[in-house]
């Protein structure tokens, strides 16, 4: 029953994709627009026969019913229900299900939001290349990651349940889920952008139509991406949050060209220029989503997210290639109406502060490219193995974040079109003066070192001039000075600031130590007593836990465990963490001895303002959702850079967009 | 107040005066951060150091010190005991490579194919930079556009009329700027 639903579902899915994408096509290229409007029905079809899989195999799961290999593989009557109910995407068959029905979600959006434009060539050919994305995204369903299989269970069978580490923390009901909105999110405005190519309206209509697509999908992403380093900082046990592991990288690069092209895409919005490097930005997001998927999925790198190794490896990297070229080959044949005649007047403009910011943006994730893939090349060209590992990212990221935080700080000041001395150094002083008190803070609480020093400063400085806009907006609009993408894209600078300050003090400051402790004996680390108090066995369905208690300066107790799982012979630990806003203290257990005194061996890392990262990402997601929301309309006429070769004005007297 | 010219409004003193105690408090602060006295690191801070930059040879993709395998154990206690006596971060890091091999090490050496992992980044950046300066002058190089009476009369008609101009294209986006 379920298999059927499931197979009826992604057939229809996969049927209806084609059809619409003939259909529709047909439609544009022989200007009959009563076929072209027929894509309505055709996506809700395609988002049916997502839902109908999804629906089968969550059904599947729920009642565990193991004549579904995947259910066979991922499932188990002992697993518990939200675990359970999270293995839709616990394992990469079922992951591409939860893809195509996210896919087919924006594509319904997508023909709601544009109803009464749908025989509009633009449109029209944006849900085209969606169409043929969906295509895609079933044929795997239907092919290579076929996740309706079906298997004949022997009497009394019950699965293996998720990988425990999928099971060990209710945040893995989330991040994949919001990643995948953002990864998928990404399709909606690289349709637009083909379907611009296409159509030869390379102008800003698409551009104002996709905007808020753009920035809906670029929360998410972000989102998805704290949520998954929050995830593995609760899990993993190691005491760190971010391991620059593949799958991780893989996340971070789309978010990083996105991110370049929610500043660059500013630029040609007031001044037309950028057409073609905007268009490049955001189709390479798209394909880095894909080649990201491929780099995760396929088990050609080392990484706790390979699922298995499978043929999807070569359809991916197949789409991979055919989105870089389609692109390509279409700003070629554009390129004549991709010219812009437009100029920059100076670099020290708005317009000359997001370029430096692309370019470091790309640099950023250039190196996270290269970082990645490395062990690849060295193996394609000298067959020798190398590793590049945590050490190298940060050294190399390190400068480029800076450089970045030190743009947010100059950035926002700036007017469009030309900045003079004067101005700069009335705007930017009350936000220096925070950058240097945040330093001298710093310093007095006993921070050294050089370069977490300085980002401290460049953190400081960057939220006050975030900050000043913020002032300003307000006494100039009310609350309205919060909502608006000016407005709501400061709060974001803020959110940015407090997780490159956490990062900064929690990757320079970390200590780590080993402790192995006999019942009763307590421990000194890093200004924190531990004292271990004893142990706790509790047995659950799914698995034994054996609890290690330890109160940590007094509080607790604690209890990190040994996890043992009822199904396969690995045993994972769980961390326990006390934070608090100036330190966590993340205890792990390494090992329990058996025997008379029954010592525990247990992992010490005390890291400063871990807590202020999710803190930041929750301000990232506020300011996001604020940018989202309409901000003040502006007046047409109004003037909104600062006139050629006059004295500019103290303070803005126009509202910014 | 003081009337004296030199701080007057608009004086080099007034405008400057502030960003010189800006960038005097800045680097005392840092000269502070840079070399004031910081407790020295313990033998188990350099343990922990090392061996977040040796990759736990069983695993995949985690260093020793994030790993719990047995392996990964040992090799922490091995540092632990190379420290003790004496021997320097990178005579450890080498025993490793010698032993496993340099994919042991997290960190690519800078030799070898291995350079281009270090330089490549270096020249994309550097070329961004040069593209930024090249783009910069030819925009400066360029003639300003100015209206001219005939786009004037251009604007002047599309105003008047109610017709889109170009019925295929109402909202006027395939228009080049």
């Amino acid at each position: 029953m379920n298999l059927a639903l499931g197979r009826a579902g992604v057939t229809l899915g996969l049927a209806a994709a084609i059809l619409g994408a003939v259909t529709v096509g047909y439609g544009l290229i022989r200007h009959r627009p009563e076929l072209v409007r027929l894509s309505r029905w055709y996506a809700a079809l395609v988002f049916f026969g997502g839902l109908l899989a999804a629906f089968a195999m969550e059904r599947a799961l729920i009642t565990r019913d193991f004549t579904l290999q995947y259910v066979a593989d991922n499932g188990s009557t002992k697993t518990p229900a939200l675990y359970n109910f999270a293995t839709l995407w616990g394992a990469l068959e079922g992951s591409i299900i939860l893809w195509a029905l996210i896919l087919g979600g924006y594509l319904v959006a997508v023909v709601l939001k544009f109803r009464k434009r749908l025989a509009d060539p633009l449109v029209g050919w944006a849900l085209f290349t969606m169409l043929v994305v969906c295509i895609f995204f079933f044929w795997l369903l239907v092919g290579p990651a076929n996740p309706f299989k079906s298997f004949s269970p022997p009497v009394g069978f019950d699965g293996p349940g998720p990988n425990p580490l999928l099971q060990n923390h209710p945040l893995m009901a989330f991040h994949p889920p919001m990643l995948y909105l953002g990864y998928v999110g990404f399709t909606v405005p690289f349709a637009f952008a083909i379907a611009a190519l296409v159509t030869g309206r390379v102008g800003e209509g698409w551009l104002l139509a996709t905007r808020r697509w753009t920035l809906i999908a670029w929360g998410f992403l972000t989102a998805g991406i704290i949520l998954g380093s929050w995830w593995s900082y609760e899990v993993l046990g190691w005491g760190g949050y971010w391991a620059w592991d593949p799958v991780e990288n893989a996340s971070l690069m789309p978010w990083l060209t996105g991110t370049a092209y929610l500043h660059s895409v500013l630029v040609q919005e007031r001044r037309g220029m950028l057409r073609v490097w905007n268009i490049s930005l955001l189709c390479a997001t798209f394909a880095l989503t894909i080649l990201g998927t491929f780099i995760t999925r396929s088990g050609v790198l080392e990484s706790v997210h390979a699922f298995t190794t499978s043929g999807i490896g070569v359809s991916l990297i197949i789409f991979f290639a055919l989105i870089v070229l389609t692109t390509v080959v279409l700003i070629g044949l554009r390129g004549d109406r991709l010219r812009s005649p437009g100029r920059i007047d100076s670099p020290l403009s708005r317009e000359g502060a997001f370029l430096a910011n692309n370019v470091l943006f790309a640099a950023f994730a250039f190196v996270i490219l290269l970082g990645t893939i490395f062990p690849l090349i060295v193996e394609a060209i000298n067959d020798d193995r190398v590793s590049v590992g945590v050490p190298y990212f940060n050294r190399m990221t390190m400068p480029i974040g800076l450089t970045l935080l030190f743009l947010m700080a100059i950035a926002p000041v700036l007017p469009w079109r030309k900045a003079s001395g004067e101005l700069l150094r009335h705007r930017l002083l009350w936000p220096a003066w925070i950058g240097v008190a945040s330093m001298v803070f710093a310093v007095v609480v006993g921070a050294r070192g050089f370069a977490p020093v300085v980002a401290f400063g460049l953190g400081g400085f960057a939220a006050g001039s975030a900050g000043r806009q913020l002032v300003l907006a307000t006494r100039r609009q009310g609350w309205r000075g919060l909502v608006g993408r000016a407005n709501g894209g400061m709060i974001v600078h803020l959110g940015v600031v407090i997780i490159a300050v956490a990062f900064a003090a929690s990757s320079s400051y970390v200590r780590q130590a080993e402790f192995t402790l006999t019942q009763g004996q307590s421990a000194e680390f890093a200004g924190h007593t531990l004292v271990y108090e004893g142990q706790n066995v509790k047995i659950e369905e799914a698995k034994i836990v054996n609890q290690v208690l330890i109160r940590i300066d007094g509080t607790g107790p604690w209890a990190p465990s040994l996890n043992k799982f009822a199904n396969g012979n690995q045993t994972i630990g769980t961390p326990s963490v006390r934070s608090t806003v100036t330190d966590d203290v993340a205890l792990s257990v390494i090992a329990i001895k058996d025997g008379e005194n029954g010592s525990v061996t247990v992992r010490v890392t005390v890291q400063p303002l871990i807590i202020w990262l999710w803190i930041g990402g929750g301000v990232m997601a506020l300011g996001t959702l604020l940018a989202v929301f309409p901000g003040r309309r502006r007046n047409p006429i109004d003037a909104v850079s600062a006139p050629l070769s006059v004295e500019p004005p103290k303070e803005p007297t126009g509202a910014t967009a | 107040m003081s009337s004296s010219s030199a701080f007057a409004k608009g004086s080099p003193i007034r405008r400057w005066g502030p960003w010189l105690a800006v960038a005097v408090v800045a680097v005392a602060a840092l000269s502070v951060a840079a070399f004031g006295t910081r407790s020295a690191p313990t033998a188990q801070d350099r343990v922990s150091s090392i061996s977040r930059t040796v990759k736990c040879p069983v695993c995949s993709g985690e260093s020793v010190a994030e790993s719990n395998a047995p392996a990964s154990q040992e090799i922490r206690r091995q540092i632990a005991e190379q420290v003790q006596q004496g021997q320097t971060d990178e005579e450890i890091r080498s025993f490793y490579s010698a032993k496993y091999g340099q994919a042991i090490l997290l960190t690519p050496s800078a030799s070898g194919v291995n350079v281009l992992v270090w330089i490549l980044p270096i020249v994309a950046l550097a070329l961004g930079i040069a593209a930024l300066v090249i783009v910069f002058r030819r925009w400066s190089s360029m003639p300003q556009e100015r209206a001219s009476d005939e786009d004037r009369e251009l604007v002047e008609s599309a105003l008047h009329s109610d017709e889109p101009a170009n019925e295929s294209d109402p909202h006027g986006e395939g228009a080049s700027r």
